[in-house]
């Protein structure tokens, strides 16, 4: 998908305006280049983005000048991207440029081969504001990896942190040793060790992986955790649809396998079917940065705020930043995100759409929804699910998502969608 | 006794040979050369450089205090106390990032360096509001403003009005307590040394008030500024120099005005607990606390009245000084309030605070000791521990205690 707008020849432009502007009223002790700067900012950015007063209602980030803004300070440094991290998915046919990962056949068997590393690293969670994490691949979230339905998952992982640690993953998983956890198989491992984990991809679903190290709330929180989508294949699909609904095997009728089965294509990344769906993945997490058993930060993607907007008067007329800005998506085509909560600390984490309702899909294990018509979703930690959303009704312009706890909202987990 | 290398000077004083010939200045400068060397070789020569962990030191902002100039807008003054510079990146209000700003020009906070952070935000009198400043690092520093109010600006009509809640909360009341001369000049010397007893038990409770007090402003001192080292450099300083100001006085001076010394020692001490008292009341109101600072004008007042007689009771013997004498100290005794409003109100500072609570107690313990001198009297034979004079202690403690209740009311 390209985006209908660049956002970086926007900010050349209006910065264009700015200086001419600036240069004009130069000499005017009336008025303060601060003031014009401030309200050519606001008023450019509207101007750019086409987004003049009429969305009033939606761009609630903020009460007028005197009453301040919630929403934290300042920009990004560079690093981890929360936009790119949202639609990169690692499927060992192509994914991330610094995750090895293959895709080949061996013994009449599909294997997705990926190479994990964990390290210790420091990432900054919000604008200025650094924490101490261990990381797989060096990233908070770790590596979302994406694999069909029935392929051997090949991990090799080596540690690379001053700590032990492990992959545990949240499959259907048949052999003990494979399970990631301190008492089975290779146990923890230690720095500079390394062991291949192997897994075979089933349940169909969005599921979660982390270290399951001790202590082990701590090497969640600090970072160790990640997606694995399992796309369900149309073929096995066909053959055992009860399996993918809440229908018994004598209430399946053709059409429902032909839906089940149109509706698999649609979910796998290997069928054209899929291409026209937005896909994006979206780990509720949170950050304790003062290590007082209480978050400081709760974001989508560990940026707080990083799909909020750059500025905004409250009035409607807002602008992107440089690394905080809506995650934009083309209204006529469906969305689709795989919701994780990664959220330490806290018992449940949510997910509330502004201005529309969507279908949900608990674990997204199942092909027919298990809610359906909802704007609110709550997930205990290590739950997660799949909502399909459609704007195509809606008219352009920012819609809101965020956590319903208020307080998560205000503390970072506050995002929009900017439909065009 | 004298050893073959020391003689003896005309002006008695042992001279001792220096060694090798070296000459007198040459030996009291080596050590020094020889510190500056080690102290070289610390600095440069790294020599513990096995001992460090690594480990960073934590950085340690301390929020002064907060004000509140109108009901969008609320002013966090921090000071860094720590060894290292310290950047706050973010603030929260009521667990929300906020928008901010912070004097200085940017974020970053040397050592010691003190800045305030403004936040446009629409707090609600009454309602306590928290605030945490966030650091590069993710260390928070929390600081709750209880029951906000809004700060009054410095116009000339705060000022004047502070002056006369001054006037009646200092001025006034020991004015009014000295009129009880008169009185105490009349009575034997059995009751006036339990006057002067008396006097010492409320300057034992106003000591063991300013402790609390100081408690509570320790606290907020910065730690770089070692809050109890100040105090106790405040308590000792204000005993050496009144003891010093005073023994110098009684070397030049003879009994009669040694009674007026003593009156004015006591005025001294009084005032300098009258200032913290000032800075108490003015707090109040800088930090929006109205009612409360009514309730302190109230109870101050009841509770001043005894400073009265504390301060005249050692004029009760002897000849009269002139009315000149008793209006300085009034105003020695009574004034420092007025100072200590405008102080606290426009200038506060948790360590001014200290220091001064620490001269006043230091005074305190200056003056117990010259009243104990009085009761003595000049052959020194006089008993203090009389069953009279321990009641009069404890009653004027007790007295000092129940009129308190009316500022804690």
């Amino acid at each position: 998908m390209s985006p209908s707008l660049d956002y970086e020849r926007a900010r050349e432009y209006t910065d264009a305006l700015e200086g001419r502007l600036v240069d004009a009223l130069d000499g005017d002790q009336g008025v303060s280049r601060r003031a014009v700067l401030g309200s050519l900012g606001l008023a450019g950015g509207a101007a750019l983005m086409g987004t003049g007063g009429a969305d009033d209602g939606h761009a609630g980030a903020g009460g007028g000048e005197s009453h301040g803004n919630f929403g934290a300070r300042g920009e990004f440094d560079e690093g981890f991207d929360p936009h790119e991290f949202l639609r990169t998915f690692n499927t060992g046919f192509d994914g991330q440029d610094n995750l090895t990962q293959e895709v080949f056949e061996e013994d009449g068997e599909r294997v997705r081969y990926f190479e994990l590393t964990a390290v210790d690293t420091t990432i900054e969670v919000a604008p200025g504001v650094e924490f101490s994490a261990w990381a797989y691949q060096g990233q908070v979230p770790g590596p979302t990896l994406r694999v069909t339905e029935g392929d051997r998952i090949r991990v090799q992982f080596t540690n690379g942190s001053r700590h032990a640690h492990t992959i545990h993953p949240h499959l259907k998983n048949l052999d003990p040793r494979m399970d990631g956890i301190p008492q089975n198989g290779p146990g923890v491992l230690e720095q500079g060790e390394s062991f291949t984990y192997e897994w075979k991809a089933q349940p169909a679903g969005v599921h979660f992986y982390h270290c399951h190290s001790l202590p082990l709330k701590a090497h969640i929180h600090r970072g160790l955790y990640g997606s694995i989508i399992v796309d369900p294949d149309p073929e096995r699909v066909r053959e055992r649809p009860e399996e993918y609904c809440d229908f018994h095997e004598s209430q399946i009728t053709p059409e429902l396998t032909e839906e089940l089965v149109a509706r698999a294509k649609s979910r796998n990344h290997e069928y054209d079917e899929n291409d026209e769906v937005q896909e994006l993945v979206v780990v509720m997490n949170s950050f304790d940065t003062n290590f007082d058993g209480g978050n400081e930060v709760y974001a989508a993607n560990t940026r707080a705020f990083a799909y909020g907007v750059g500025e905004t008067d409250g009035k409607g007329n807002w602008a992107p930043g440089e690394t905080k800005r809506p995650i934009q998506v083309d209204g006529q085509r469906p969305v689709r995100v795989y919701l994780v909560n990664a959220t330490e600390f806290d018992l449940i984490n949510s997910f509330h759409t502004h201005s529309q309702f969507f279908d949900y899909y608990d674990h997204g294990t199942t092909l027919l929804p298990t809610n359906q018509t909802v704007d609110t979703v709550m997930q205990c930690q290590a739950q997660r699910g799949i909502i399909e959303l459609d704007y195509s009704d809606h008219e352009p312009g920012l819609y809101m998502f965020h956590a319903h706890q208020s307080e998560f909202a205000e503390l970072g987990w506050m995002s929009f969608f900017e439909v065009v | 006794m004298q050893d073959s290398d020391t003689t003896e000077t005309d002006g008695g004083v042992t001279v001792q040979d220096q060694p090798f010939g070296l000459p007198r200045w040459a030996v009291a400068v080596i050590p020094l050369v020889l510190l500056a060397i080690v102290l070289g070789y610390l600095f440069l020569g790294s020599p513990f450089a096995a001992l460090a962990t690594g480990g960073a030191a934590l950085p340690d902002v301390t929020v002064s205090y907060t004000t509140l100039p109108d009901d969008q807008t609320v002013l966090v003054h921090v000071t860094n106390n720590g060894p290292g510079t310290v950047t706050v990146e973010q603030v929260l209000v009521d667990e929300a990032y906020w928008s901010f700003s912070m004097t200085g020009g940017d974020r970053t906070l040397g050592p010691l360096e003190s800045s305030t952070v403004q936040i446009p935000y629409h707090w609600e009198p009454g309602w306590d509001l928290e605030v945490a400043l966030v650091l590069s690092d993710g260390a928070t520093i929390h600081h709750t403003i209880v029951a906000p109010a809004t700060s009054p600006g410095v116009t000339g009509e705060v000022v004047g009005t502070l002056a006369v809640v001054g006037l009646f909360v200092g001025v006034i009341p020991v004015v009014l307590g000295m009129l009880w001369l008169p009185y105490l000049r009349s009575v034997s010397d059995r009751a006036l040394h339990a006057v002067l007893v008396f006097a010492v038990g409320v300057l034992a409770f106003l000591g063991f008030d300013a402790l609390v007090d100081v408690g509570e402003f320790m606290e907020a001192v910065p730690g770089a500024y070692e809050g109890p080292f100040l105090f106790a450099l405040g308590v000792a300083g204000s005993v050496l120099v009144i003891q010093a100001v005073s023994a110098w006085q009684e070397s030049r001076t003879e009994g009669e005005t040694s009674r007026l010394r003593t009156a004015y020692l006591v005025a001294v001490s009084i005032g300098l607990h009258n200032l913290a008292e000032g800075l108490a009341i003015g707090t109040a109101f800088a930090l929006g606390r109205v009612e409360l600072g009514a309730f302190l004008v109230v109870g101050f007042l009841v509770h001043n009245v005894t400073e009265g007689p504390a301060i005249v009771g050692p004029l009760a013997r002897g000849r009269r000084p002139g009315i000149e004498h008793f209006a300085a100290l009034g105003l020695i005794g009574g004034a420092p309030v007025i100072a200590g409003a405008w102080i606290g109100s426009y200038a506060f500072s948790p360590t001014l605070g200290v220091f001064f609570l620490a001269i006043g107690v230091g005074a305190i313990l200056q003056v117990v000791w010259e009243m104990a001198d009085l009761v003595r009297g000049e052959d020194g034979l006089a008993s203090i521990g009389t069953p009279v004079n321990a009641g009069a202690f404890l009653f004027g403690a007790v007295f000092m205690y129940v009129t308190g209740l009316f500022i804690a009311l």
